[in-house]
């Protein structure tokens, strides 16, 4: 479903990736662990696109990142959900709003944006704030607001990018919780952490990289 | 559909957001559409008035009060086969002297009793064609009239002063116009762009967060298009009723001063529609 082959690329301050290989299965949940600045973030840019290989390629679903050009690369994104350490919502609109705006992108319907948007705020434990800002809510209630957001499209694969990482240890694990009943549903789930303890806690797939390439 | 009503909801959460910016941008398509429609109604009234003047021109042609009937109806008859001339109108002695009174107010007994005769000669009057009204066509045309037997250049008048005057400096003024209307309509297009450009600015987080969700560019730069049409359609209604005010209230003082066209109002709008747009395609090309 998804997989990086032998891909290369570098930042222009020389920070990169060297032939990193990975390969993500239907279902699967992968920690990709790592020091900061090992190349976690910029292997999830791999595969949202948001960085080319400069060698090798990266198939996410049926689509080769040396195939697809700039306009095709948003109804890739929609096949992904993505959630990051800063959230990133939409500061300007409310909790359904965020959510529901990845609905609205695919032109979706009222009913069809309402139904679906109520159901992901249930899946996280936010149906109660959904009139709420984001400004109005704690870091670990942005972050189910996040994931709520991710998930409302029932993407192939969840890609977390240290969602955690800003979190205290009980917000967390109740995060990392959310993530296992999204992934128990089907939904595979790549997330990067440089939180040694919450991955030895698994018995899930480790990933780990440093300096650039995949060490095992 | 769903998609439409989203984009415009979303380009009217945005002016809102914006209210401050999008007031200053709008207000000043309001001022530009303003002085590029006062420039473009002083243009056309502008050229009104010397469609006006040229059309009063007439070449005026002297007949010898010796001409018989019949030597003045073949005159007539090659003033009217001359190219360029619409009408040929035969002002008769009597109708001269009755033209003389209506002109200055008198009585006829007053002046010609006095000289025992009529004094003022009979005369043809030529208008010349719409195209023709020209200092070069109206020469030509007295050339061809000379060349008629029995008559004299020195029985030809005409305001060829006129003329001359208007070609000299419709083309100057028409220029200056077109100048000044570009100049305003481009300093407009840069404010909007401006604005859009600001927009774009202290939305680039938000816009960033929207591609990683899966929002097309038209998804993202739509509603920014929507923002630029509304302000300049504001600006251009706003500008529209200022003048449509303005010339009214001076028609009130001096009728028939200013006459608008009823093409140029709407004009006015889609003009500040086409600014808007064009001010948010610059800026989104250019930064988004």
């Amino acid at each position: 479903m998804i997989k990086i082959h032998n891909a290369s690329m570098r930042y222009p301050n020389g920070d990169g990736l060297d032939r990193i290989s990975l390969e993500v299965k239907s279902g699967e949940f992968v920690y990709l662990v790592g020091p900061t600045g090992a190349g976690k973030s910029s292997v999830l840019k791999l595969i949202y696109m948001e960085q080319k290989p400069s060698s090798g390629y990266v198939v996410v679903d049926r689509d080769n990142s040396n195939e697809v050009g700039d306009r095709q690369i948003p109804f890739i994104r929609r096949k992904l959900g993505i959630i990051f350490q800063d959230f990133k919502l939409l500061e300007d609109r409310d909790v359904f709003e965020n959510v529901a705006f990845t609905l609205r992108v695919t032109a979706a319907g009222q009913k069809e944006v309402k139904k679906k948007t109520l159901r992901a705020l249930a899946e996280v434990g936010m149906s109660h704030k959904s009139r709420k800002m984001p400004d109005e809510l704690s870091g670990g209630e942005q972050q189910r607001i996040a994931i709520a957001r991710a998930i409302v499209n029932y993407p192939l694969i969840l890609l977390a990018d240290e969602p955690t990482a800003n979190l205290d240890p009980k917000t967390s694990v109740a995060i990392l919780n959310i993530l296992d009943r999204v992934n128990a549903r089907g939904t595979a789930v790549l997330m990067a952490t440089h939180h040694y303890e919450l991955v030895n806690c698994s018995n899930k797939r480790v990933v780990s990289i440093k300096n650039g390439t995949v060490v095992f | 559909m769903n998609s439409a009503f989203f984009l415009i909801r979303e380009a009217l959460e945005g002016l809102k957001r914006a209210r401050l910016s999008a007031a200053i941008a709008t207000l000043t398509i309001t001022v530009s559409i303003v002085l590029f429609g006062t420039f473009l109604i002083i243009t056309l009234n502008l050229s009104r008035y010397i469609e006006m003047l040229k059309s009063r021109l007439e070449i005026e042609v002297f007949i010898d009060d010796s001409f018989s009937d019949e030597k003045i109806q073949v005159i007539r008859e090659h003033l009217t086969a001359i190219d360029g001339v619409s009408d040929v109108v035969f002002i008769s002695k009597e109708m001269a002297i009755r033209e003389f009174h209506r002109l200055f107010d008198q009585e006829p007994a007053d002046y010609f009793e006095a000289l025992g005769f009529n004094p003022l000669p009979a005369s043809f009057r030529l208008k010349l064609a719409p195209d023709y009204l020209t200092s070069g066509h109206a020469d030509r045309v007295v050339q061809d009239i000379v060349a008629i037997d029995a008559i004299d250049a020195r029985d030809i008048r005409y305001d060829r002063r006129i003329l001359l005057i208007i070609e000299n400096n419709v083309e100057l003024a028409v220029a200056v116009d077109v100048a000044v209307g570009a100049i305003i309509c481009l300093s407009a297009l840069l404010l909007v762009s401006n604005n859009i450009r600001l927009i774009i600015f202290s939305r680039r987080k938000l816009i960033q967060t929207m591609k990683l969700v899966g929002a097309t560019n038209f998804f993202i730069r739509a509603p920014l298009f929507i923002q630029g049409v509304i302000q300049g359609v504001t600006g251009g209604f706003i500008a529209c009723c200022f003048l449509y005010l303005v010339v009214a209230l001076t028609s009130i003082q001096v009728t028939n001063l200013i006459v608008v066209s009823s093409s140029v109002y709407p004009l006015m709008v889609v003009l500040g529609g086409a600014l808007g747009l064009l001010g948010s395609l610059t800026a989104v090309r250019r930064y988004l």
